[in-house]
């Protein structure tokens, strides 16, 4: 039961009565109108025991886009339902209208559609819709709750994705340098061509240019088809707030630009996202798109208040590739003891793969270490060189083992990721 | 810990989708649960509200208890009054020895106490007045003298005895010399109890016949005086009465003996409540008009009204399942204040030194394993100095804070010259 602003107005109205009579049969008289007001309108309401509800799946949405989930609702009893209806989602779903006004007839129904803005990536959900039935004179209402759960995927935003031309040209030039390169690592066989003038001579096939009257090339294209494997860290490592962003955010930006890039470049991309189990899958062995699969699968991941089982990593990669790859850790060069878990690990992984570690570095330790001007800043500083200095040798130890370190500031990551792919590309070292 | 984990992650989307189905069948099949099953499950479900309500109860009936039951007050000679003053001793006394005591203050309670003991009669009663303020007025006081077989009048004033038909009258004060005085009268009371204290008593003398005992020397009056009939007694002294002194000389036996007559002792101490209210202003509440009393309790239960139509939600609240997110650089400044409030000079010095020759060497492209020495000597011929001095500022050793501060700055210098040169 509920009651409306309607009925708070006439009880100050009732006021008036009472003070020109003030005797206590006034106030009783005034009090008793006032209730059966009430009771008749409770009893004029129209039930909810014969309303039902309908929502229709939401979907997914990419982050800050906007979006609308409908229900339908059904009044099948004998009267008409004069109803304000709520919606409740969880509040990071930014629902713009969730409390509305419906007028359903008896027999009919009626839609709603509550306009969405999520603010968080992740899976958001609504599990009630609860109705109130106002009477005919609207001064009081049945209220009931219904279960109607509803759920809406929110997609990571993929905000380095204006980093993508700029790195598709580089891999383009990449492809056209290699069409008149000598054949060399990293590179296949293309196709067979006539020579123009400027072509090095060593590439030319004397053996085709014997079956024709002219003189014929081979061209070499970069090797295709390689494999990229990458394992995204969701241990409490990826809790880090760096900037306005967790390592989380920033790993999957950066693990979205070198898929997207990869498969572009015609290479086999696998993502995983791991702590101490696999947390989302995807790649491009499965069918569909694969930005859609890997937005998908790494809408829901949240960091986890644990620590990174790095002795299954071997294991995981080896479920997912067979072959020689290049396998991109995004981690925490930082995470406590990477003695312990990621060198030994990283040096296992060296001997078939090639491994980058790709690292958020925080630009407050830079910060923190410049700022001296009193004890506590050089304390701040002293503290702030220790740990970059810590990072430093982690990463020169991985160094050592062949690994390639990709160690940079947020906005920073997904670029310099992409770069060192297109490097070990042109390199031949896929 | 991983099994735990991986179990209760893996199940959750799983058993979400049967429960919420099963609630929506809950819901639209059973239109009428059954009503035994509705009140056990609210009962569990508000048990820990139901329990913090009924201790809340117990507490509220624990404070009007014993707000409603009689408790010690500081009044003069009241009978639950434990202190010097008090006449809690005299009362308890009297008790013990089966003389019923009650303590009035209202003239109507009084009256209604007498009635009590005349309709059950036993043996007679006697009211103990003490108006040191003068509440009773004179219609009253004769009604008081009617209606008690005996009335013991404790310090009256002229006005009191003028009500009580003037018989006894006031006759000065007993001289501060005398410690004690001996009764000096044919009186039973006095005889049988004594000498009495005489501490800050007033003398009263007896006009027509009675008695006038513990007469002061060549005073008037004395301390007890009766009407000739004894059935009005004046005590001129609140402390023979008092805890205080009620156990010196013959004090008890003096009170005990008055006082105990009779089978009921009404202990009368008017309050205020006992002026009539003709002499009295008329309060705010009288001048009033009739409908101010409606307007405030009418204007509360709109306010009522209007609480519950904003405070009535629309649905249960609905959580938000927070991730846990911790600022990166959190781990540095924990160890920063650790490192100040140890004073830890020389390990925060290392610190700065060996990033500050990492650093160098970087920009003096002596790769990640050049030795200090080395980086000593290319930073020294790029500046152009001799490598002692570079030497000697990358080597400092502070030992205060204030050296820390300045040496740390001075290492910052350094290195800003050889990069930007």
């Amino acid at each position: 039961m509920a009651i409306s602003g309607r009925f708070v107005l006439l009880a100050l109205l009732g006021v008036v009565p009472v003070l020109m009579f003030p005797e206590w049969g006034t106030v009783l008289l005034v009090c008793l109108i006032l209730c059966g007001l009430l009771v008749f309108d409770l009893m004029a309401a129209a039930s909810l025991r014969t309303v039902s509800l309908e929502r229709s799946p939401s979907g997914s949405v990419t982050l800050h886009m906007g979006t609308d989930s409908t229900f339908t609702i059904t009044n099948s009893g004998r009267r008409r339902l004069r109803a304000s209806v709520r919606d409740a989602w969880q509040p990071s779903a930014g629902a713009q209208n969730p409390v509305q006004r419906l007028d359903i007839p008896s027999g009919e129904r009626r839609r709603m559609t509550v306009r969405l803005q999520p603010t968080r990536r992740g899976d958001l959900k609504a599990d009630n819709v609860t109705i109130r039935s106002f009477g005919p004179l609207g001064v009081a209402a049945r209220q009931r709750t219904l279960s109607c759960p509803g759920s809406l995927r929110v997609l990571p935003p993929f905000h380095s994705r204006r980093h993508l031309p700029s790195k598709l040209r580089k891999l383009r030039e990449l492809d056209g340098k290699a069409a008149v390169q000598i054949r060399g690592a990293g590179t296949e066989f293309d196709s067979l061509r006539d020579y123009v003038r400027g072509d090095d001579v060593r590439s030319i096939d004397w053996r085709a240019t014997a079956r024709r009257s002219a003189v014929v090339v081979r061209t070499w294209r970069p090797e295709r088809d390689r494999r990229v494997v990458i394992m995204l860290d969701t241990s409490r490592t990826a809790a880090a707030r760096i900037e306005d962003e967790p390592r989380l955010d920033t790993g999957i930006e950066a693990a979205l630009l070198l898929a997207v890039l990869a498969e572009r470049g015609g290479d086999r991309v696998d993502f995983f996202a791991f702590d101490r189990r696999v947390r989302g899958r995807a790649g491009s062995a499965s069918r569909g798109n694969l930005l859609e699969q890997l937005v998908q699968a790494m809408a829901p991941l949240d960091a986890e208040l644990i620590e990174l089982d790095w002795s299954q990593i071997p294991g995981q990669v080896r479920a997912v590739s067979a072959h020689r790859s290049m396998v991109v850790l995004l981690t925490a060069l930082d995470g406590g003891a990477p003695e312990e878990g990621l060198l030994p690990m990283a040096a296992q992984l060296m001997q078939q793969h090639v491994v980058v570690v790709a690292s958020v570095r925080d630009p407050m330790l830079g910060e923190m270490q410049e700022e001296r001007t009193t004890a506590a800043h050089v304390f701040r500083a002293a503290a702030a060189e220790r740990a970059l200095l810590e990072r430093e040798a982690v990463a020169n130890q991985l160094r050592h083992l062949g690994v390639e370190v990709v160690d940079a500031e947020p906005h920073q990551l997904p670029p310099a990721l992409a770069d060192m792919y297109i490097r070990l590309k042109a390199a031949g070292r896929l | 810990m991983s099994l735990e984990l991986r179990g209760d992650s893996s199940d959750s989307p799983a058993s979400a989708a049967p429960a919420s189905e099963q609630r929506v069948s809950n819901l639209s099949d059973t239109s009428a649960p059954r009503m035994a099953d509705v009140i056990r499950s609210r009962l569990r479900r508000h048990l820990g509200f139901i329990l913090i309500s009924l201790v809340i109860i117990a507490a509220m009936v624990l404070t009007i208890v014993t707000q409603l039951s009689p408790k010690e007050d500081g009044a003069v000679l009241s009978t639950r009054n434990a202190a010097p003053q008090g006449g809690m001793a005299a009362a308890g006394i009297l008790e013990d020895h089966g003389v019923a005591v009650q303590q009035t203050d209202t003239f109507q309670s009084t009256l209604s106490v007498l009635d009590r003991s005349a309709d059950s009669g036993d043996g007679g009663t006697t009211v103990l007045l003490y108006d040191p303020n003068g509440f009773l007025e004179e219609d009253r006081l004769r009604e008081l003298l009617d209606s008690s077989d005996r009335l013991v009048v404790v310090t009256p004033h002229f006005q009191t005895l003028r009500g009580l038909g003037g018989e006894i009258r006031q006759a000065g004060v007993a001289p501060e010399a005398l410690d004690t005085v001996e009764p000096g009268c044919n009186a039973a009371d006095p005889q049988a109890a004594g000498a009495i204290s005489t501490e800050s008593a007033f003398l009263y003398a007896g006009d027509n016949g009675g008695w006038t005992c513990y007469r002061a020397a060549e005073a008037d009056g004395g301390i007890y005086a009766t009407t000739e009939d004894e059935q009005l007694i004046v005590l001129g002294s609140t402390g023979i009465i008092s805890n205080d002194l009620l156990d010196e000389h013959g004090n008890a036996a003096l009170v005990l003996r008055t006082l105990g007559a009779g089978g009921t002792l009404v202990w009368y101490l008017p309050s205020p409540s006992d002026i009539s209210p003709s002499d009295s202003l008329p309060t705010l509440n009288e001048l009033a008009p009739k409908w101010v009393a409606f307007l405030g309790p009418w204007l509360a239960l709109v306010a009522l009204l209007s609480m519950f139509w904003r405070g009535r939600r629309q649905g249960p609240l609905v959580t938000e399942p927070l991730p846990v997110v911790v600022k990166a650089a959190e781990t540095a400044e924990g160890r920063a204040r650790l490192y100040h409030d140890a004073r830890a000079v020389d390990r925060a010095s290392e610190s700065l030194r060996a990033g500050t020759l990492v650093r160098l060497a970087k920009s003096l492209r002596l790769g990640a394993d050049a030795e200090p020495d080395d980086v000593v000597e290319a930073a020294a011929r790029k500046l152009g100095r001799r490598p002692e001095t570079v030497c000697e500022t990358l080597n400092g050793q502070p030992r205060t804070e204030r050296q820390l501060v300045h040496w740390a700055q001075q290492l910052q210098g350094l290195e800003k010259e050889v990069t930007e040169q």
